[in-house]
């Protein structure tokens, strides 16, 4: 067996049926090898395009994605996908080939330190030179990848190692890293402080899909009824039903959701980390309440803020725990209720133009509960966290802690591949469809039904924002009215659609969008005025929310 | 400006120094001084690196527990123990 067919033999080991990748002169020993399995390799038209497809397929599915480069460039083109599965802690396992190991430091082609340049944007990396290590280097990173706080993990094993003959070796499974049990004391204390609270809150995070304990989040909720609020990546988890639930907090979350945390006596942070996008100024950020942190990583507990009751461990154990009945919550109740009315999103909006907020809203009334969304970044990806329902967290895809322009459409064949059965709709916008415009070949190439919304602004919207907001009105760069005629693009791609300008296109648009046979691109002409709110501005507590006048 | 001395026992990888000097900078700590030996027993290093900042040493702790290399992080002089996060 050569170091090749180990490779191939561990995927198949980790049940692994689908990668995304790009082949190139190390890593050719792992491509030859996999013509002769049913591994599925989907040719990606950028290594991080590879990337985040894997990205997409790993959130999509609830498993861990498996993307391939070989070594240089390839390499280098992985790196913004690492860096945005270590930010949102997406499970992924990136495999690069390496020059051989005699070459490496000599400055050889293509050779670059991946290691190096791993450091800092995966949660662990190897470097594999001695075949014999092969085995157990990928044993680790998958576990490595999936256990605890997920993550990206990077495999660069040189050529020679791959050409290698090796002995068949037994894969031994490693354990799972087991999570922390509870601490009696601190249960005893959270129970108490969620008792006594008279203003509870739950801010609600990515660890609790990460660690998935949507289930176990929706009986807390049911059985305690505590007002809640989310973050960007955790749309979904609280079904947009619950009568106390407030949407997405933060910089451009909802004032109810905002308004209600900075007024709570106690929080509830169920796997979320205290992001400045989503706290506003740190120090006046939910000001009276005492806080009980339940996560999987005990270095985000307490990181920016005291807590009352630190609970490491596992969110799917941890929340049946805190679980009381009959919290006597009616005038919080009460209250939450009245913000969640007064501050309800409004589609009133004069003109014929169209709205962004209220195309989204009638996409998300007309698509299934099974529809997964992926969005790009910018104000089309605040409009969509705003305004799309999503049915569950694995339905709303969307590049938060890094903010990947050009993510949306390789997340989207990504989820795609995982979940052919499911609808998959695109929201973009001009300036991310053009960052990884070119897997529309993918998706030519693996004739993948993913309909793509595009809110054409001719601008770098949210730049824009703050440039009008903050910069003087001095718009530096952010211009794309020559932008190409994105509809005559797709067609080359073999991918039909067309262009709205009015309200009153709208429904018979999403319409063709939703009910074509194969991909399709509807692109939407916004006004480049229209700007997302509210807004918290830099700095400030997230109470002192601009609204627009739009 | 806050110092302290933080003893490591890690894995012997050709990267585990830079790893954790990597995770020391981009943390906000400043390192003062640095030892490594190889403990000839079981291969394993012994780091004591002594650092400043106006961070609290808790953030640091907890992001050089995280290192999956890193068999235990303990400030001398403390009582406190950081197992592993894996551990
Ligand atoms: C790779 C990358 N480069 C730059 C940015 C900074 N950035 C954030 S939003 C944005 C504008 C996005 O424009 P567009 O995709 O057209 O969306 P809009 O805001 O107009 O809806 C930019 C440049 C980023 N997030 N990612």
């Amino acid at each position: 067996m050569t170091g090749a067919e180990q490779v191939i033999s561990a995927l198949k080991q980790h049940k692994i049926t689908t990668i995304f990748g790009y082949p190139g002169g190390t890593i050719m020993p792992v491509y030859d090898r996999l013509l002769d399995t049913d591994i599925e390799h989907i040719l990606c038209r950028h290594e991080q395009g590879a990337a985040i497809a894997a990205i997409g397929y790993a959130r999509a599915a609830g498993t861990t994605g498996v993307c391939m480069a070989t070594s240089g460039p390839g390499a280098t083109n992985l790196i913004t996908g690492l860096a945005d599965a270590m930010l949102d802690s997406i499970p992924l396992v990136a495999i690069t080939g390496q020059v051989a190991s005699p070459l490496i430091g000599t400055d050889a082609f293509q050779e670059v330190d991946v290691l190096g340049l791993s450091l800092g944007c995966t949660k662990h990396s190897f470097l594999v030179t001695d075949p014999s290590e092969l085995a157990d280097v990928l044993e680790q990173a998958f576990t490595i990848a999936s256990s605890g706080r997920p993550g990206p993990v990077l495999v660069d094993i040189t050529k020679d190692a791959l050409l290698a003959e090796v002995p068949q070796q037994e894969i031994m499974s490693m354990e799972p890293v087991k999570a922390p049990e509870p601490e009696h004391k601190h249960l005893v204390s959270a129970r108490q402080l969620i008792a006594e609270s008279q203003r509870p809150m739950l801010y609600i995070g990515g660890g609790v899909v990460l660690g998935q304990a949507t289930g176990e989040l929706r009986d807390f909720i049911d059985a305690t009824q505590i007002p809640s609020v989310t973050t960007l990546k955790a749309l979904g988890t609280v079904p947009y039903c619950s009568p106390y639930y407030l949407g997405m907090l933060g910089m451009h979350g909802n004032q109810a959701a905002n308004h209600a945390i900075q007024q709570c006596d106690l929080l509830v942070v169920i796997g979320a980390r205290f992001d400045d996008r989503v706290t506003g100024k740190l120090a006046e950020f939910a000001p009276n309440a005492k806080v009980i942190h339940l996560d999987i990583d005990a270095a985000e507990i307490g990181k920016f803020r005291e807590v009352s009751v630190p609970m490491r461990g596992d969110l799917r154990q941890l929340l049946p725990h805190l679980t009381l009945n009959n919290l006597q919550l009616n005038e919080w109740q009460q209250q939450v209720a009245e913000l969640k009315q007064q501050y309800a999103w409004r589609y009133d909006h004069p003109g014929e133009r169209i709205y962004a907020p209220l195309l989204l809203r009638q996409l998300s009334d007309r698509v299934c509960d099974k529809t997964i969304i992926t969005t790009d970044v910018g104000q089309h990806q605040m409009w969509a966290a705003q305004h799309m329902q999503p049915a569950h967290p694995q339905n709303f895809i969307s590049s938060s802690g890094l903010g990947t322009m050009g993510y949306g459409l390789p997340a989207a064949i990504g989820a795609k591949e995982a979940r052919p059965e499911d609808p998959v709709v695109l929201i973009t916008g001009d300036g991310s469809f053009m960052m990884n415009v070119q897997e529309m070949a993918t998706l030519k190439r693996r004739k993948l039904p993913v309909k793509i919304l595009l809110l054409d602004n001719q601008r770098l919207g949210m730049v824009k924002q703050w440039q009008e907001l903050f910069f003087e009105e001095r718009y530096s760069e952010t211009d794309l009215s020559d932008n190409p005629d994105f509809v005559t693009m797709a067609r080359a791609f073999d991918i039909p659609g067309r262009t709205i300008t009015t309200k009153s296109e709208v429904p018979a648009a999403i319409e063709d969008l939703l009910t074509s046979s194969g991909s399709y691109l509807l692109h939407v002409r916004i006004s480049e005025q229209d700007n997302v709110w509210p807004l918290v501005p830099p700095g400030a507590a997230n109470h002192k929310m601009l609204e627009g006048n739009s | 400006m806050n110092h302290h001395t933080l003893t490591i026992q890690a894995n012997h990888r050709p990267e585990t120094l830079e790893r954790l000097l990597r995770i020391t900078r981009h943390r906000g700590f400043k390192i003062e001084s640095l030892n490594m030996e190889q403990d000839q027993q079981n291969g394993q290093l012994c780091i004591e690196v002594s650092v400043c900042s106006e961070r609290p040493l808790k953030s640091l702790e907890g992001q050089i527990a995280k290192l999956w290399d890193v068999i235990r992080v303990e400030e001398s002089n403390s009582p406190s123990i950081r197992q592993s996060a894996y551990a």
